[in-house]
Protein backbone atom coordinates (compact mmCIF):
# COMPACT_ATOMS: atom_id res chain seq x y z
CA UNK A 1 0.00 0.00 0.00
CA UNK A 2 1.69 3.20 -1.18
CA UNK A 3 -1.15 5.64 -0.77
CA UNK A 4 -3.97 6.36 1.65
CA UNK A 5 -7.39 7.26 0.24
CA UNK A 6 -9.43 9.59 2.40
CA UNK A 7 -13.04 10.63 1.85
CA UNK A 8 -14.07 13.79 3.67
CA UNK A 9 -17.66 14.96 4.08
CA UNK A 10 -17.37 18.69 3.63
CA UNK A 11 -19.57 21.71 4.23
CA UNK A 12 -18.56 25.22 3.25
CA UNK A 13 -20.52 27.06 5.92
CA UNK A 14 -23.49 26.47 8.26
CA UNK A 15 -26.59 25.61 6.26
CA UNK A 16 -24.69 24.85 3.04
CA UNK A 17 -25.18 21.34 1.60
CA UNK A 18 -22.70 18.62 2.49
CA UNK A 19 -20.66 16.87 -0.18
CA UNK A 20 -17.90 14.28 -0.30
CA UNK A 21 -14.38 15.00 -1.50
CA UNK A 22 -11.79 12.30 -2.15
CA UNK A 23 -8.11 12.81 -1.38
CA UNK A 24 -5.07 10.62 -1.76
CA UNK A 25 -1.84 11.02 0.17
CA UNK A 26 1.39 9.02 0.21
CA UNK A 27 1.50 6.31 2.84
CA UNK A 28 4.06 6.31 5.60
CA UNK A 29 4.13 4.21 8.77
CA UNK A 30 2.35 5.40 11.95
CA UNK A 31 0.05 7.90 10.24
CA UNK A 32 -3.01 8.92 12.20
CA UNK A 33 -6.08 10.67 10.84
CA UNK A 34 -4.85 14.09 12.00
CA UNK A 35 -1.50 13.69 10.24
CA UNK A 36 -3.41 12.72 7.09
CA UNK A 37 -5.50 15.89 7.38
CA UNK A 38 -2.32 17.96 7.89
CA UNK A 39 -0.88 16.36 4.76
CA UNK A 40 -4.02 17.23 2.76
CA UNK A 41 -3.94 20.78 4.08
CA UNK A 42 -0.40 21.29 2.73
CA UNK A 43 -1.68 20.82 -0.80
CA UNK A 44 -5.49 20.68 -0.95
CA UNK A 45 -5.96 18.94 -4.29
CA UNK A 46 -8.51 16.14 -4.67
CA UNK A 47 -7.65 12.72 -6.05
CA UNK A 48 -9.00 13.74 -9.46
CA UNK A 49 -6.60 16.70 -9.48
CA UNK A 50 -9.05 19.50 -8.64
CA UNK A 51 -7.87 22.33 -6.42
CA UNK A 52 -10.05 22.84 -3.38
CA UNK A 53 -10.06 24.64 -0.03
CA UNK A 54 -8.08 23.12 2.86
CA UNK A 55 -10.38 21.04 5.08
CA UNK A 56 -11.26 22.38 8.54
CA UNK A 57 -11.19 20.34 11.73
CA UNK A 58 -10.56 20.84 15.44
CA UNK A 59 -7.52 19.49 17.25
CA UNK A 60 -5.56 20.26 20.36
CA UNK A 61 -3.90 17.75 22.68
CA UNK A 62 -3.20 14.97 20.15
CA UNK A 63 -3.21 12.34 22.92
CA UNK A 64 -6.92 11.58 23.42
CA UNK A 65 -7.47 13.62 26.55
CA UNK A 66 -9.06 16.83 25.25
CA UNK A 67 -11.80 15.35 23.07
CA UNK A 68 -11.94 18.24 20.59
CA UNK A 69 -10.83 16.23 17.52
CA UNK A 70 -13.80 13.83 17.79
CA UNK A 71 -15.36 12.90 14.45
CA UNK A 72 -17.13 10.00 12.76
CA UNK A 73 -14.46 7.76 11.22
CA UNK A 74 -15.66 4.89 9.02
CA UNK A 75 -19.14 5.25 10.54
CA UNK A 76 -18.01 5.21 14.15
CA UNK A 77 -17.44 8.14 16.45
CA UNK A 78 -13.95 8.47 17.96
CA UNK A 79 -11.01 10.82 18.39
CA UNK A 80 -9.10 11.35 15.15
CA UNK A 81 -5.74 11.79 16.94
CA UNK A 82 -5.81 8.21 18.23
CA UNK A 83 -7.25 6.72 15.01
CA UNK A 84 -4.22 5.07 13.40
CA UNK A 85 -4.30 4.56 9.64
CA UNK A 86 -2.72 1.12 9.99
CA UNK A 87 -5.76 -0.02 11.99
CA UNK A 88 -8.41 1.47 9.69
CA UNK A 89 -10.13 0.04 6.62
CA UNK A 90 -9.55 2.03 3.45
CA UNK A 91 -10.86 4.26 2.06
CA UNK A 92 -11.01 6.17 5.34
CA UNK A 93 -14.31 8.03 5.56
CA UNK A 94 -14.33 11.14 7.73
CA UNK A 95 -17.61 12.81 8.69
CA UNK A 96 -18.45 15.46 11.27
CA UNK A 97 -20.49 14.35 14.28
CA UNK A 98 -24.18 14.30 13.32
CA UNK A 99 -25.81 15.21 16.63
CA UNK A 100 -24.33 18.71 16.91
CA UNK A 101 -24.62 21.78 14.63
CA UNK A 102 -22.03 21.46 11.86
CA UNK A 103 -20.04 24.70 11.43
CA UNK A 104 -17.75 23.75 8.57
CA UNK A 105 -16.28 20.49 7.23
CA UNK A 106 -15.44 18.41 10.32
CA UNK A 107 -16.00 21.20 12.88
CA UNK A 108 -19.10 21.05 15.11
CA UNK A 109 -20.48 23.30 17.84
CA UNK A 110 -20.76 21.28 21.05
CA UNK A 111 -21.89 24.11 23.31
CA UNK A 112 -25.13 22.23 24.12
CA UNK A 113 -23.03 19.93 26.29
CA UNK A 114 -21.75 22.94 28.22
CA UNK A 115 -25.35 24.14 28.61
CA UNK A 116 -26.26 20.73 30.06
CA UNK A 117 -23.41 21.00 32.60
CA UNK A 118 -24.72 24.40 33.71
CA UNK A 119 -28.25 23.05 33.99
CA UNK A 120 -27.28 20.13 36.21
CA UNK A 121 -25.11 22.30 38.48
CA UNK A 122 -21.98 20.29 37.63
CA UNK A 123 -19.73 21.85 40.25
CA UNK A 124 -19.33 21.96 44.04
CA UNK A 125 -20.30 25.21 45.77
CA UNK A 126 -17.24 26.50 47.53
CA UNK A 127 -17.87 30.23 47.81
CA UNK A 128 -18.56 31.69 51.23
CA UNK A 129 -18.02 34.94 53.10
CA UNK A 130 -15.83 33.12 55.62
CA UNK A 131 -13.31 30.28 55.65
CA UNK A 132 -15.27 27.05 55.14
CA UNK A 133 -12.40 24.89 56.39
CA UNK A 134 -11.22 21.63 54.85
CA UNK A 135 -13.79 19.48 53.04
CA UNK A 136 -15.14 16.28 54.54
CA UNK A 137 -13.17 13.08 54.10
CA UNK A 138 -14.27 10.66 51.42
CA UNK A 139 -14.37 6.87 51.34
CA UNK A 140 -11.52 5.53 49.18
CA UNK A 141 -13.94 3.46 47.10
CA UNK A 142 -16.01 6.56 46.38
CA UNK A 143 -12.85 8.43 45.45
CA UNK A 144 -11.98 5.77 42.90
CA UNK A 145 -15.48 5.69 41.48
CA UNK A 146 -15.59 9.48 41.25
CA UNK A 147 -12.21 9.47 39.53
CA UNK A 148 -13.71 7.44 36.68
CA UNK A 149 -16.51 9.98 36.20
CA UNK A 150 -14.10 12.90 36.53
CA UNK A 151 -12.23 11.76 33.43
CA UNK A 152 -15.04 12.93 31.12
CA UNK A 153 -13.58 15.27 28.49
CA UNK A 154 -16.96 16.34 27.04
CA UNK A 155 -16.03 14.92 23.64
CA UNK A 156 -19.60 13.92 22.76
CA UNK A 157 -18.96 10.30 21.66
CA UNK A 158 -21.70 9.04 24.00
CA UNK A 159 -24.25 11.46 22.54
CA UNK A 160 -23.24 10.72 18.95
CA UNK A 161 -23.62 6.95 19.50
CA UNK A 162 -26.90 7.27 21.45
CA UNK A 163 -30.01 6.30 19.43
CA UNK A 164 -32.14 8.46 21.75
CA UNK A 165 -30.06 11.65 21.45
CA UNK A 166 -31.22 13.81 18.58
CA UNK A 167 -31.67 17.55 18.26
CA UNK A 168 -30.99 18.03 21.96
CA UNK A 169 -34.20 16.21 23.04
CA UNK A 170 -32.37 14.25 25.73
CA UNK A 171 -29.88 15.51 28.27
CA UNK A 172 -27.69 12.46 27.66
CA UNK A 173 -25.14 10.29 29.50
CA UNK A 174 -22.42 12.97 29.59
CA UNK A 175 -24.40 15.30 31.89
CA UNK A 176 -25.93 12.45 33.93
CA UNK A 177 -22.46 11.07 34.75
CA UNK A 178 -21.46 14.52 36.01
CA UNK A 179 -24.56 14.58 38.22
CA UNK A 180 -23.32 11.32 39.68
CA UNK A 181 -19.80 12.73 40.11
CA UNK A 182 -20.98 15.75 42.09
CA UNK A 183 -23.79 14.02 43.99
CA UNK A 184 -21.21 11.54 45.29
CA UNK A 185 -19.12 14.39 46.70
CA UNK A 186 -19.99 15.04 50.36
CA UNK A 187 -20.15 18.83 49.85
CA UNK A 188 -21.57 18.52 46.35
CA UNK A 189 -24.43 16.39 47.72
CA UNK A 190 -25.88 19.53 49.30
CA UNK A 191 -27.08 20.56 45.82
CA UNK A 192 -28.36 17.08 45.01
CA UNK A 193 -32.00 18.06 44.42
CA UNK A 194 -31.04 20.89 42.11
CA UNK A 195 -29.06 18.43 39.99
CA UNK A 196 -31.88 15.90 40.05
CA UNK A 197 -34.26 18.65 38.91
CA UNK A 198 -31.87 19.29 36.03
CA UNK A 199 -32.12 15.69 34.77
CA UNK A 200 -35.84 15.20 35.46
CA UNK A 201 -37.24 17.57 32.85
CA UNK A 202 -39.06 16.67 29.65
CA UNK A 203 -35.68 15.95 28.03
CA UNK A 204 -34.41 14.19 31.14
CA UNK A 205 -33.02 10.87 32.26
CA UNK A 206 -36.23 8.93 31.46
CA UNK A 207 -35.47 9.41 27.76
CA UNK A 208 -32.64 6.88 28.11
CA UNK A 209 -33.49 3.82 26.00
CA UNK A 210 -30.85 1.50 27.52
CA UNK A 211 -29.17 0.77 24.20
CA UNK A 212 -25.91 1.20 26.13
CA UNK A 213 -23.92 2.46 23.14
CA UNK A 214 -22.64 5.30 25.32
CA UNK A 215 -20.58 3.08 27.55
CA UNK A 216 -19.16 1.22 24.53
CA UNK A 217 -18.31 4.41 22.64
CA UNK A 218 -16.75 6.26 25.59
CA UNK A 219 -13.01 6.64 24.90
CA UNK A 220 -12.33 7.21 28.62
CA UNK A 221 -14.10 3.98 29.68
CA UNK A 222 -16.42 5.88 32.02
CA UNK A 223 -19.12 3.57 33.50
CA UNK A 224 -21.85 5.73 31.97
CA UNK A 225 -24.69 3.21 32.30
CA UNK A 226 -23.87 2.76 35.97
CA UNK A 227 -24.12 6.53 36.42
CA UNK A 228 -27.48 6.58 34.62
CA UNK A 229 -28.88 3.73 36.75
CA UNK A 230 -27.56 5.30 39.98
CA UNK A 231 -29.37 8.49 38.99
CA UNK A 232 -32.48 6.49 38.06
CA UNK A 233 -32.44 5.31 41.66
CA UNK A 234 -31.94 8.84 43.02
CA UNK A 235 -34.69 10.32 40.84
CA UNK A 236 -37.08 7.56 41.97
CA UNK A 237 -36.17 7.90 45.67
CA UNK A 238 -35.95 11.67 45.98
CA UNK A 239 -38.02 12.80 43.01
CA UNK A 240 -40.86 10.35 42.46
CA UNK A 241 -41.19 9.19 46.09
CA UNK A 242 -40.11 12.51 47.64
CA UNK A 243 -43.71 13.46 48.52
CA UNK A 244 -43.90 10.51 50.94
CA UNK A 245 -41.54 12.37 53.28
CA UNK A 246 -43.69 15.50 53.37
CA UNK B 1 -35.56 21.50 47.85
CA UNK B 2 -38.79 20.17 46.44
CA UNK B 3 -38.32 18.46 43.10
CA UNK B 4 -40.95 19.22 40.49
CA UNK B 5 -41.93 16.25 38.34
CA UNK B 6 -42.08 16.95 34.62
CA UNK B 7 -44.81 15.56 32.39
CA UNK B 8 -42.41 13.32 30.47
CA UNK B 9 -40.90 11.95 33.68
CA UNK B 10 -44.32 10.88 34.99
CA UNK B 11 -45.48 9.47 31.63
CA UNK B 12 -42.28 7.43 31.20
CA UNK B 13 -42.36 6.07 34.74
CA UNK B 14 -46.02 5.09 34.23
CA UNK B 15 -45.10 3.42 30.95
CA UNK B 16 -42.31 1.42 32.62
CA UNK B 17 -44.58 0.48 35.53
CA UNK B 18 -47.65 -0.55 33.52
CA UNK B 19 -45.49 -2.91 31.45
CA UNK B 20 -44.74 -4.97 34.56
CA UNK B 21 -47.82 -4.29 36.59
CA UNK B 22 -50.52 -4.98 35.59
CA UNK B 23 -49.58 -6.10 32.05
CA UNK B 24 -46.71 -8.48 32.90
CA UNK B 25 -48.69 -10.00 35.75
CA UNK B 26 -51.69 -10.32 33.45
CA UNK B 27 -49.61 -12.22 30.88
CA UNK B 28 -48.64 -14.75 33.57
CA UNK B 29 -52.34 -15.16 34.46
CA UNK B 30 -53.19 -15.48 30.75
CA UNK B 31 -50.59 -18.25 30.21
CA UNK B 32 -51.84 -19.97 33.37
CA UNK B 33 -55.40 -20.04 32.06
CA UNK B 34 -54.27 -21.09 28.57
CA UNK B 35 -52.30 -23.97 30.08
CA UNK B 36 -55.54 -25.33 31.51
CA UNK B 37 -56.13 -26.53 27.95
CA UNK B 38 -53.39 -29.12 28.48
CA UNK B 39 -55.76 -31.21 30.58
CA UNK B 40 -58.66 -30.93 28.17
CA UNK B 41 -61.48 -28.65 26.97
CA UNK B 42 -63.50 -29.03 30.19
CA UNK B 43 -60.77 -27.60 32.42
CA UNK B 44 -60.11 -24.71 30.06
CA UNK B 45 -63.82 -23.83 29.76
CA UNK B 46 -64.18 -23.93 33.55
CA UNK B 47 -61.18 -21.64 33.91
CA UNK B 48 -62.77 -19.12 31.53
CA UNK B 49 -66.03 -19.40 33.44
CA UNK B 50 -64.18 -18.77 36.72
CA UNK B 51 -62.57 -15.64 35.29
CA UNK B 52 -65.98 -14.38 34.22
CA UNK B 53 -67.22 -14.79 37.80
CA UNK B 54 -64.56 -12.47 39.25
CA UNK B 55 -66.40 -9.78 41.27
CA UNK B 56 -66.45 -6.35 39.54
CA UNK B 57 -65.14 -8.15 36.42
CA UNK B 58 -65.99 -5.20 34.14
CA UNK B 59 -64.01 -2.77 36.34
CA UNK B 60 -61.13 -5.22 36.66
CA UNK B 61 -61.05 -5.72 32.91
CA UNK B 62 -61.24 -2.02 32.06
CA UNK B 63 -59.03 -0.67 34.85
CA UNK B 64 -56.61 -3.58 35.11
CA UNK B 65 -56.20 -4.48 31.46
CA UNK B 66 -57.71 -2.19 28.84
CA UNK B 67 -56.63 1.22 30.18
CA UNK B 68 -53.04 0.20 31.06
CA UNK B 69 -52.79 -1.76 27.80
CA UNK B 70 -53.94 1.13 25.62
CA UNK B 71 -51.71 3.56 27.55
CA UNK B 72 -48.64 1.30 27.28
CA UNK B 73 -49.27 0.67 23.58
CA UNK B 74 -49.93 4.25 22.52
CA UNK B 75 -47.17 5.83 24.62
CA UNK B 76 -44.86 3.04 23.48
CA UNK B 77 -45.46 4.14 19.89
CA UNK B 78 -44.63 7.73 20.90
CA UNK B 79 -41.31 6.49 22.34
CA UNK B 80 -40.67 4.39 19.23
CA UNK B 81 -41.11 7.40 16.95
CA UNK B 82 -38.27 9.17 18.83
CA UNK B 83 -35.81 6.31 18.22
CA UNK B 84 -32.91 6.76 15.79
CA UNK B 85 -31.60 3.17 15.54
CA UNK B 86 -27.92 2.88 14.53
CA UNK B 87 -27.37 -0.86 14.86
CA UNK B 88 -25.22 -1.22 11.77
CA UNK B 89 -22.57 1.20 13.02
CA UNK B 90 -22.82 0.15 16.67
CA UNK B 91 -23.70 -3.57 16.51
CA UNK B 92 -23.74 -4.36 20.23
CA UNK B 93 -26.18 -6.81 21.85
CA UNK B 94 -27.91 -4.17 24.00
CA UNK B 95 -28.27 -1.90 21.01
CA UNK B 96 -29.99 -4.74 19.14
CA UNK B 97 -32.21 -5.36 22.17
CA UNK B 98 -33.11 -1.65 22.07
CA UNK B 99 -34.28 -1.94 18.47
CA UNK B 100 -35.95 -5.34 18.93
CA UNK B 101 -37.89 -4.01 21.94
CA UNK B 102 -39.38 -1.36 19.65
CA UNK B 103 -39.99 -3.77 16.75
CA UNK B 104 -41.74 -6.30 19.02
CA UNK B 105 -43.73 -3.39 20.46
CA UNK B 106 -45.04 -2.52 16.99
CA UNK B 107 -45.79 -6.22 16.28
CA UNK B 108 -47.67 -6.40 19.60
CA UNK B 109 -49.68 -3.29 18.82
CA UNK B 110 -51.19 -5.05 15.80
CA UNK B 111 -51.20 -8.57 17.24
CA UNK B 112 -53.00 -7.65 20.47
CA UNK B 113 -55.54 -5.54 18.58
CA UNK B 114 -56.21 -8.55 16.35
CA UNK B 115 -56.22 -11.02 19.26
CA UNK B 116 -58.66 -9.00 21.40
CA UNK B 117 -61.03 -8.43 18.49
CA UNK B 118 -60.73 -12.07 17.40
CA UNK B 119 -61.42 -13.79 20.74
CA UNK B 120 -62.60 -11.29 23.35
CA UNK B 121 -65.13 -9.68 21.00
CA UNK B 122 -65.36 -12.05 17.98
CA UNK B 123 -65.36 -9.09 15.65
CA UNK B 124 -62.81 -9.92 12.91
CA UNK B 125 -64.81 -10.22 9.65
CA UNK B 126 -64.59 -13.68 8.13
CA UNK B 127 -63.23 -15.25 11.31
CA UNK B 128 -64.72 -16.25 14.67
CA UNK B 129 -67.90 -14.31 15.55
CA UNK B 130 -68.38 -15.49 19.15
CA UNK B 131 -66.96 -13.70 22.18
CA UNK B 132 -65.04 -16.19 24.31
CA UNK B 133 -65.90 -14.18 27.42
CA UNK B 134 -69.64 -14.49 26.74
CA UNK B 135 -69.55 -18.16 25.68
CA UNK B 136 -67.26 -19.80 28.24
CA UNK B 137 -68.79 -23.21 27.64
CA UNK B 138 -67.66 -23.05 23.98
CA UNK B 139 -64.37 -21.24 24.54
CA UNK B 140 -62.04 -24.21 23.87
CA UNK B 141 -63.91 -25.02 20.70
CA UNK B 142 -63.78 -21.41 19.48
CA UNK B 143 -60.00 -21.19 19.99
CA UNK B 144 -59.39 -24.67 18.61
CA UNK B 145 -61.38 -23.90 15.45
CA UNK B 146 -59.32 -20.74 14.82
CA UNK B 147 -56.00 -22.45 15.52
CA UNK B 148 -56.73 -25.19 12.99
CA UNK B 149 -56.28 -22.49 10.36
CA UNK B 150 -52.49 -22.68 9.83
CA UNK B 151 -52.12 -18.95 9.06
CA UNK B 152 -53.89 -17.92 12.23
CA UNK B 153 -51.81 -20.35 14.26
CA UNK B 154 -48.63 -18.87 12.77
CA UNK B 155 -49.84 -15.38 13.63
CA UNK B 156 -50.36 -16.51 17.22
CA UNK B 157 -46.94 -18.17 17.45
CA UNK B 158 -45.30 -14.95 16.21
CA UNK B 159 -47.46 -12.94 18.61
CA UNK B 160 -46.63 -15.11 21.62
CA UNK B 161 -42.91 -15.01 20.80
CA UNK B 162 -42.93 -11.23 20.42
CA UNK B 163 -44.90 -10.84 23.67
CA UNK B 164 -42.51 -13.03 25.64
CA UNK B 165 -39.45 -11.24 24.25
CA UNK B 166 -40.99 -7.84 25.02
CA UNK B 167 -41.81 -8.86 28.59
CA UNK B 168 -38.54 -10.67 29.38
CA UNK B 169 -36.45 -7.76 28.09
CA UNK B 170 -38.98 -5.40 29.66
CA UNK B 171 -38.33 -6.84 33.11
CA UNK B 172 -34.62 -6.14 32.63
CA UNK B 173 -35.42 -2.61 31.46
CA UNK B 174 -37.71 -2.00 34.42
CA UNK B 175 -34.97 -3.09 36.83
CA UNK B 176 -32.46 -0.60 35.44
CA UNK B 177 -34.97 2.20 34.83
CA UNK B 178 -36.10 2.16 38.44
CA UNK B 179 -32.54 2.01 39.73
CA UNK B 180 -32.86 -1.50 41.14
CA UNK B 181 -30.10 -3.04 39.01
CA UNK B 182 -27.12 -0.69 38.82
CA UNK B 183 -23.64 -2.18 38.39
CA UNK B 184 -22.23 -3.97 35.37
CA UNK B 185 -22.17 -7.39 37.04
CA UNK B 186 -25.71 -7.01 38.34
CA UNK B 187 -26.82 -6.00 34.84
CA UNK B 188 -25.26 -9.15 33.42
CA UNK B 189 -26.75 -11.46 36.06
CA UNK B 190 -30.26 -10.00 35.77
CA UNK B 191 -29.80 -10.34 32.01
CA UNK B 192 -29.27 -14.08 32.36
CA UNK B 193 -32.25 -14.32 34.70
CA UNK B 194 -34.44 -12.54 32.14
CA UNK B 195 -33.28 -14.89 29.36
CA UNK B 196 -34.25 -17.86 31.59
CA UNK B 197 -37.64 -16.30 32.35
CA UNK B 198 -38.15 -15.63 28.64
CA UNK B 199 -37.32 -19.19 27.56
CA UNK B 200 -39.59 -20.64 30.23
CA UNK B 201 -42.49 -18.36 29.31
CA UNK B 202 -41.98 -19.09 25.62
CA UNK B 203 -42.17 -22.85 26.23
CA UNK B 204 -45.28 -22.47 28.39
CA UNK B 205 -46.99 -20.07 25.98
CA UNK B 206 -46.34 -22.09 22.82
CA UNK B 207 -47.18 -25.40 24.49
CA UNK B 208 -50.53 -23.98 25.65
CA UNK B 209 -51.28 -22.84 22.09
CA UNK B 210 -50.41 -26.30 20.75
CA UNK B 211 -52.81 -27.85 23.30
CA UNK B 212 -55.70 -26.36 21.31
CA UNK B 213 -54.82 -28.34 18.19
CA UNK B 214 -53.10 -31.38 19.72
CA UNK B 215 -54.60 -32.80 22.94
CA UNK B 216 -52.14 -32.56 25.83
CA UNK B 217 -49.76 -30.15 24.08
CA UNK B 218 -46.44 -30.89 22.40
CA UNK B 219 -45.53 -33.87 24.60
CA UNK B 220 -48.76 -35.25 26.11
CA UNK B 221 -48.45 -36.73 29.57
CA UNK B 222 -45.11 -35.00 30.21
CA UNK B 223 -46.30 -33.38 33.42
Amino acid sequence: MNTVEIHIKRREKPGAPQHWEIFEIPYRPNLNVISCLLEIRKNPVTKSGQKTTPPSWDMNCLEQVCGICTMVINGRVRQSCSALVDNLDQPIKLEPMTKFPNIRDLVVDRSQMFDHLKRVHAWVELDGTYDLGPGPRMDQEDVMERYAYSRCMTCGCCLEACPQYDEDHYIGPQAIAQVRLFNMHPSGAMDRDERLQGIMGDDGITNCGNAQNCVKACPMNIPLTKAIYEENRETVLYGLLGWLKK
Amino acid sequence: MAIRLSRTFILRKLHQLTGIMPLGIFLLEHFYTNSKALSGPGDFNNAVKDLQSIPYILLVEIGGIFIPLIYHAVYGLVITVEARPNNLHYPYARNWFYTIQRVTGIILFFFITFHVLNFRFGMIPGLNTLSVAHHPEQSFEIVSREFHNVWIFIVYVIGITATVWHLANGIWLFLVDWGITIGERAQRLTGYACIAIGLLLLAVGINAAIAFIKPGGLIPGLM
